[in-house]
Parts: structure tokens; sequence; C-alpha cells
């Protein structure tokens, strides 16, 4: 009867266990990132208002609109407004997952809690190069939660100090999470998205492929070498928290 | 149960109350450690490396 007793007990506790810990991956981490979104959405207008600054102290034009055939004066993100760790320097648009989010630079467990995150060894949004951003699939948020509905065609909205980066869906494909290679550099200027897949699992990774197809840049872009060399290096390894 | 639990500890009143609240503080951080790692998971942030 006694060891009866402490089993039901031992069970009653496991399911609240368990449901506290639902909860908290279902509600809580959603609100910690609303939370953080919410704040950095501020600090994101911040950004790009001292990222005008320096370009106009730069005596950088940065036009609104590039008419067809026109050459911008700023081919790359000036290295003067490159993002620090953790800072809120992109807003990410996916019109077909209804996703439109603040990006962070880093990809660490903490940053990553905050919404999408840009690898920092790749390419910023609307450089040349390869572009590539993280983020939760089903917690923190989930911005991209509906990735696997992206198509070739489908439009992805880059906003950063420079303006609009309009990039269009090429493919997308299920890798294993060591399958560095989606990171390496590509020529041209693309977008590379990952996340989770499945769904509730972190077993695999979803890739989303997209290229810059409308921008500040693009002209920049068409007109570039392709032999050019690569912008960056990865490291071995993250700085930091490890996953 | 947790009535029981409450008895067991030490001390005055006041020092098991207190003692009371340490101890849910201390779990529930373990709770939180245990809930982010096992988080990890469901969905770690989608990184590749």
């Amino acid at each position: 009867m006694k060891i009866l007793r402490g089993l039901g007990w031992t069970m009653i506790w496991s399911g609240v266990i368990i449901l506290l810990f639902l909860g908290y991956q279902l509600v809580g981490t959603n609100v910690i990132t609303a939370r953080a979104q919410s704040v950095a959405s501020e600090e994101l207008e911040q950004t790009f208002e001292e990222a005008a600054e320096i370009l106009e102290l730069s005596g950088i034009d940065v036009p609104d609109t590039i008419e067809p055939g026109e050459m911008p004066d700023v081919p790359v993100l000036s290295p003067d407004i490159t993002p620090v760790e953790n800072q809120a320097f992109a807003r990410l648009v996916i019109p077909k997952a209804e996703a439109d989010d603040v990006v962070f630079e880093g990809v660490s467990r903490s940053t990553l809690k905050n919404g999408p995150g840009h690898m920092p060894w790749t390419a910023l949004p609307g450089q040349p190069g390869n572009a590539v951003i993280s983020g939760h699939r089903t917690t923190y948020g989930a911005p991209f939660f509906d990735l696997d509905l992206l198509e070739p065609g489908d439009e992805i909205r880059v906003q950063t100090a420079l303006g609009w980066h309009v990039y269009e869906v090429r493919s997308s494909e299920i890798v294993s999470p060591t399958d560095v290679w989606v990171t390496d550099h590509r020529d041209g200027a693309w977008l590379t998205l990952t996340t989770c897949h499945p769904r509730w699992s972190a077993a695999q990774r979803l890739v989303v492929f997209a290229e810059l197809v409308e921008g500040v840049n693009y002209p920049f872009v068409q007109s570039m070498d392709p032999t050019a060399p690569n912008v960056t290096d990865r490291p071995d390894s993250l700085p930091g928290e490890d996953f | 149960m947790v009535k029981r639990l409450f008895r067991s500890l030490p001390g005055p009143l006041p020092l098991r109350i207190l003692l009371a609240i340490v101890i849910v503080l201390l779990i529930l951080v373990a709770l939180g450690f245990i809930f982010e790692r096992a988080g990890d998971l469901l969905d770690n942030g989608g990184v590749i490396q």
C-alpha cells in the first residue's frame, strides 16, 4: 500500500513537471521573445538613425531607390556600422510565412532567445556573399515556424541601415545539423535561413536559399567578378555557448 | 505530502518558512536549467555547426 501511494505521488509530480515544461516551452519562451522583440524594434530604429548619421558624416549617399542601370555609391555595408554581438541590426520579413522579426547579431543560445540571429562569420544581409540567419522553429516566438511553406520564387525582404534588400527563394533543403557547407561563401548575394526540422525536433535542419534580386546593392552584385575571394572565414567553433 | 515535508524541516516556524522558500527557489532554478536543456531537444535555434 505504501509503495502504491509513493508511486502515485511520483506520477502526480512527474505530470506536474511535464505540464510545467510544456507551459514554459509553449508560452514562457514566447513571452521572453516577444518582450525582447518589442525592445529591439526601438533599438533597431536607433541603430538605423546612428548608421544614417555615420553614412552622412562619411559623405556616402544612400539612395532610397535605384534606377535601372544606376550604380550606387555604397556597394557594401560600411565596416563602421557592422553590428556587435547581440545587437539588433536588421528586420526580416517573410510574407508567405507571415514572419516579421528583428534580427540580432550572433547565434548563441542567449541571442537566439531574442529572435533570429545572424552568423557573424558570414556576409551581412544585403552584402555580396552568403548571409546566414538562424532562428527557432517552434519555441521562442517561433520566427521560422512556417519556413517549410517557402517555394522557389517566394520573396524574403531584409531591412538594414542601407535600406531594403529583396531576395527570392531559389531552393530549400533538409540537411544534418553539421552540414556547415550551407554557410559557405556563394557568388552573388545570397540569404540562407536555417531552422530545426521537423517541427518539435532538433534532429535535422531546414535550409532555405534565397538570392538577392532587388535593393541598393543589387546593381553592384550583378557587376561583381564571380572569381572574387571569399568575404569571410568560418571559425572551427562558436565562441561562448555550445549547442 | 507537502505538509509532511514542511513539518519535517528543522527549527521554529519562521525558519522553516524561510527554508521552504529557499528550497522552492532552488527547485525552480534547477527546473529552469533542465527545461532549457530539454528544450534544446525540441528546438535549439537551427544553428548549423
